[in-house]
């Protein structure tokens, strides 16, 4: 059935691959109701109608028995010669409801302008926490992504041989953080751990997996 | 260059740099003449400024030679105090200059340049190195071989992300190396260019100057008396970008401008840009 | 260094060089790989490909192939384990850990009945329609820490979901969407754009049906009836005490269902939504009516 209706055909289609066509159409809708192939059939004569979102299949507009007759009954060589649709005969009879009482439901499907900041509240099961306030007053700070979240990350490479947690967004004093998070990783694992500063790009490399260890750290700091 | 930069870092000894700077300030600070209103704007964004203050710049008169300031407005650190890449400047450069360029550089193939198509001499028997065509790219006057071909595309798209950092990098250096001015309108009162040129020349604005509106018509006098200075463009704030505003010394944004760019790069860097980050694909089938 | 903070620093340290312009600007250097090979002593070796062989001449034998061994890829038998791909349905998954952060973060409103396109409109979970993926699978991950109270409309779930969600006197329903459907629930904005009229959701195919009108899964075409007695059995079975929501101030919105013709909440199919003019067009006709609620 919706191999039938993908059939997008443009106005200047051949006339007699049309008829066809609507007779494969026909064959196809003849178990759906016939309101179903005759909207079929005014979609091929519509012509481009951009892309089909949509398996149901109405245009607005019936074909009246008078003007599917004037297109079947010659055949026309050229797709040239062929008739523009004229006689529409009359419209489906609809209201338009200004201010309707269901907008509430359209709004709410429509997407965010931007990403919503996130209301107080008195606590956040999923283990989100929000920065805090003195936060601000620290010589460096790590910046909230657009999603309210740590920008910590993993990268694995070399087919999870090398693990980089790279802290992305620092601002303020990147060194002062560098020595921070190398002395509180160093107590926390009891070994020495190597990182690289990127001052220009404003990010700091940590050889090894410490993401979770880090955005702990990142959320006692209050980032 | 490097001098510059020693020169430049031994000057930082000095300046312990304030959290807030009072920028584009050519002229000593005279007030405007008779009023002593300053309007000092604080701004409430829809994102707050996290850790980076926010940057205060006076707003400049065009309707005078001399340069009074009628205030102070504020200005969204994101935007206007973003760290200043050069590298990612340098990126939407090349990106601008390559997206239009078409190259039309062409040479002949073997098979293109005229003749060569008999066998100089046969293969063997002769004394002389086998040859096949006196087109060969081995010959004077032969074909080239993987030589350019005219008609090639350079096109390619910035992701997304960097074209908007490159816009906000940029006005941030314009704004700190004291180029970036805000007035509050464009009227001047009258369509001489004289009067322009001698404006810009006596604020040491350098000669060209970009105007940025928000508006696509400028008021008249301003268009007259640019049209015919070829070093003093006026534009809409959607044709900024990032070529024009390193072409020009100096950037000159109307208010309305300034607030207008702040809010759509704001916009930018708070919205969900899955649609924009995707790969860029061409319009065909 | 007369200042560490790193923006500032390199701001101020811009305000004493030469103008950034067309002439002077730069890459980083050393950023670009140069693309043509030395010309020194060792520039015409053998460029990392080694000595002779198919390391050299980069013609490596064909996957699998072990120089005229009866190879391993044939020695065993065949067990064919994506007979049948091509037909199978996927369902993403979601966990109501992620659930719940999305409700924690503002992303979900809980005073509104959840469905994929709210789901997907949060911006944290996407799916592909044309690539067989048929909706939302909510997983049991974080079904500890779960304590939201929602109206919750996915396409797959478990009993232990199920029974998350019911212990927090929230309502879960699972609803089969065909693939246009699902096309239109993804991004609703383009679709009306579109200006066509709401189309009718498919009923599930005959392998699906099954599933979707199970009370036990509580399924969308399932009797109501049954679907309150499958709570309570699964609250005792689970061992928590079924909360009574009939007495919750936001009854109305925890019952609020769509009819199993229905894609969107609160608009029915036939309609056509004019986002520009904010109206909608509701068809009068008896022909398009009777097709619509067919």
């Amino acid at each position: 059935m919706t191999a039938g209706v993908r059939h997008n055909v443009s106005f200047e289609t051949n006339n007699i691959v049309l008829i066809a066509l609507v007779a494969i159409l026909y064959s196809l809708f003849k178990m759906a109701t016939v309101w179903r192939s005759q909207c079929a059939f005014a979609r091929l004569f519509a012509g481009k109608t951009g892309q089909i979102l949509n398996n149901a299949t109405d245009l607005g507009t019936k074909l009246g028995p008078g003007s599917q007759s004037a297109i079947l009954a010659k055949k026309y060589s050229n797709y040239a010669h062929s008739p523009f649709v004229t006689k529409i005969k009359e419209q489906y009879d609809y209201e338009i409801v200004k201010n309707p009482p269901e907008w509430g439901y359209v709004q709410r499907l429509l997407p965010f302008d931007t990403i919503p900041a996130v209301t107080p509240k008195d606590s956040y099961p999923s283990g989100w926490v929000p920065p805090k306030e003195e936060a601000k007053t620290l010589p460096f700070f790590l910046c909230r992504t657009r999603n309210h979240e740590i920008p910590i990350y993993l990268q694995i490479t070399y087919r999870g041989i090398r693990k980089i947690t790279k802290i992305k967004r620092i601002e303020g004093d990147i060194w002062l953080l560098n020595d921070e998070i190398k002395s509180y990783l160093k107590e926390k694992n009891n070994r020495y751990v190597e990182t690289r500063v990127q001052e220009v790009g404003r990010f700091i490399e940590v050889k090894g997996d410490y993401v979770n260890q880090l955005v702990d750290w990142a959320h006692s700091k209050g980032f | 260059m490097t001098s510059a930069l020693i020169s430049a870092i031994r000057r930082l000894h000095i300046a312990v740099t304030p959290q807030i700077r009072v920028y584009s300030s050519n002229v000593a600070a005279t007030t405007s003449a008779g009023s002593n209103s300053l309007s000092i704007t604080k701004k409430e964004w829809a994102f707050q400024p996290q850790y980076t203050k926010p940057r205060e710049v006076w707003i400049e008169n065009l309707d005078t030679i001399e340069e009074q300031k009628l205030g102070l407005f504020e200005l969204h650190p994101s935007v206007y105090a973003a760290p200043p890449r050069l590298d990612i400047i340098n990126q939407n450069v090349v990106w601008q200059r390559k997206i239009r360029f078409v190259s039309w550089a062409h040479t002949k193939t073997r098979a293109e340049v005229r003749g060569g198509g008999k066998k100089p001499w046969p293969q063997k028997g002769t004394g002389r190195a086998r040859h096949g065509s006196i087109r060969s790219p081995l010959w004077r006057g032969g074909g080239i071989a993987h030589g350019p071909r005219s008609g090639k595309s350079h096109f390619f798209m910035l992701p997304f992300h960097v074209r908007i950092h490159g816009l906000t990098t940029t006005l941030s250096s314009k704004l700190a190396q004291d180029d970036l001015h805000i007035v509050k309108d464009l009227e001047l009162p009258t369509d001489e260019p004289e009067f322009l040129a001698e404006l810009v020349e006596k604020r040491n604005w350098g000669p060209s100057v970009l105007i940025v509106d928000d508006t696509d018509y400028a008021p008249r006098n301003i268009t007259a008396a640019t049209d015919s200075l070829a070093h003093i463009n006026i534009m809409p704030v959607y044709g900024l970008n990032v070529y024009s505003m390193l072409k020009h010394d100096t950037l000159v944004l109307t208010l309305s401008a300034a607030e207008k760019i702040e809010e759509r790069l704001l916009h930018w860097l708070h919205a969900d840009t899955r649609a924009q980050s995707r790969e860029y694909k061409v319009n065909q089938v | 260094m007369g200042s560490r903070q790193i923006t500032e620093k390199s701001l101020s340290m811009l305000r004493s060089l030469p103008r950034i312009s067309l002439g002077n600007i730069r890459d980083n250097p050393n950023c670009k790989k140069n693309p043509k090979r030395g010309r020194a002593q060792h520039g015409g070796d053998k460029h990392g490909a080694g000595n002779k062989g198919s390391g050299q001449r980069q013609n490596f034998m064909r996957l699998g192939y072990e120089t005229g061994n009866n190879p391993f890829y044939l020695r065993v038998p065949q067990e064919h384990y994506y007979r049948g791909q091509h037909l199978r349905r996927e369902y993403p998954p979601l966990s109501l850990h992620q659930l719940q952060n999305m409700i924690d973060k503002d992303r979900l409103d809980v005073n509104q009945p959840i469905d994929i396109a709210s789901i997907v409109r949060s911006g944290i979970y996407n799916f592909f329609p044309d690539l067989k993926q048929f909706g939302v699978n909510l997983t049991d991950e974080g079904a500890d820490i779960f304590v939201a109270k929602v109206n919750i409309e996915v396409q797959w779930a478990s009993e232990q979901v199920i029974a998350a969600i019911e212990k927090n006197g929230g309502v879960i329903t699972t609803a089969y969407y065909d693939p246009h459907s699902l096309l239109l629930l993804k991004n609703p904005k383009k679709f009306f754009e579109s200006g066509q009229a709401i189309p009718r959701r498919m009923i599930p195919p005959p392998d699906a049906i099954e599933f979707y009108t199970s009370a036990k899964t509580r399924g969308y075409l399932a009797d109501p009836e049954e679907i309150s007695k499958e709570r309570l059995k699964l609250s005792q079975k689970y061992g928590y005490s079924l909360p009574n929501i009939e007495k919750e101030s936001n009854y109305e919105m925890l019952c609020e269902k769509k009819d199993p013709r229905q894609i969107f909440y609160g608009l029915e199919p036939g309609w056509v939504v004019n986002l520009k003019d904010e109206c909608i067009l509701k068809p009068k006709d008896q022909e398009l009516l009777q097709f619509y609620n067919s």
